[in-house]
């Protein structure tokens, strides 16, 4: 049951990422990427990740594309050219991604081994994440202090 | 393993294909984020195959720095939007050489 819903999730995800990227719409691509998202916060739950599904969608679907969405309402969206497709763009980009493809898989697909499906919720990440990682964890949260305040204070009107 | 390895591949060609063939900044964003994303699927099934959650720890940093580097790098882009009146990166081309 768990596989179905891992390919199933994994397989819109994937379709969505794919309209997503070719959709000229920004905001439109913007929507479908939040769809992609939340289908991936579904195949981690299916795979027993379930505290990460959960802070992928509040984070990545909940916060971070809204951001986007929200910075997108504040430009005048009628002034965006039209992006010229060009064919050695698009070749050379089809062929970077396609080697990519191939390296990822080949060297990553013999490994055989098989997922246990245990369930991760927020209990069992709390002791490695608040005894083990407590360092990285408090440096974290002084990186998104400095983000913020950076960000406030490129994003001010010169007055 | 094969279905994780498969889906962050395949993120990971989407977001890079975006980031070479798309112009608008907030495009390119969005690449980006799925690039970090298919890192992500790729933690996810290793601490899954090792049985220890240090991997989704991992992919909660990464959720942090995804989160920094969106809020930072809307700011540049609504500042350079302010300045040019666009988002294409064609316009942003002051600095090319």
């Amino acid at each position: 049951m768990n596989e179905v819903f891992f390919y199933l999730f994994g397989f819109l995800s994937v379709v969505l990422v794919l309209l997503a990227v070719t959709q000229r719409n920004v905001i439109r691509g913007g929507v479908f990427l939040l769809g992609s998202f939340v289908s991936l916060g579904a195949v981690y739950f299916a795979s027993g990740a379930e505290f990460i599904g959960i802070v992928q969608v509040i984070v990545y679907g909940g916060a971070i594309i809204v951001l986007y969405l929200f910075a997108l309402m504040t430009m005048d969206l009628k002034k965006v050219r039209e992006e010229p497709l060009s064919l050695g763009f698009v070749s050379l980009g089809g062929f970077l991604s396609g080697i990519f493809f191939l390296l990822i898989v080949y060297g990553l697909a013999n490994l055989g081994r098989v997922p246990k499906v245990e369930i991760s919720g927020a209990k069992e990440l709390a002791s490695p994440l608040f005894y083990k990682f407590l360092l990285p964890f408090e440096v974290i949260s002084v990186l998104l202090l400095v983000a913020t305040i950076g960000a406030v204070a490129v994003g001010r009107r010169e007055k | 393993m094969i279905g994780y390895v498969i889906l962050s591949a395949l993120f990971f060609c989407i977001g890079l294909f975006g980031i070479v063939v798309r112009r608008n900044v907030i495009s390119l964003f969005f690449s980006l984020e799925l690039l970090l994303n298919s890192a992500n699927v790729l933690f996810v099934g290793f601490s899954k195959v090792h049985g220890n959650l240090y991997g989704e720890i991992f992919v909660f940093f990464v959720l942090a720095v995804a989160a920094a580097e969106a809020a930072v790098g809307l700011a540049i882009v609504v500042a350079l939007y302010r300045l040019r009146g666009s988002v294409n990166t064609e316009d942003y081309s002051s600095l090319r050489w």
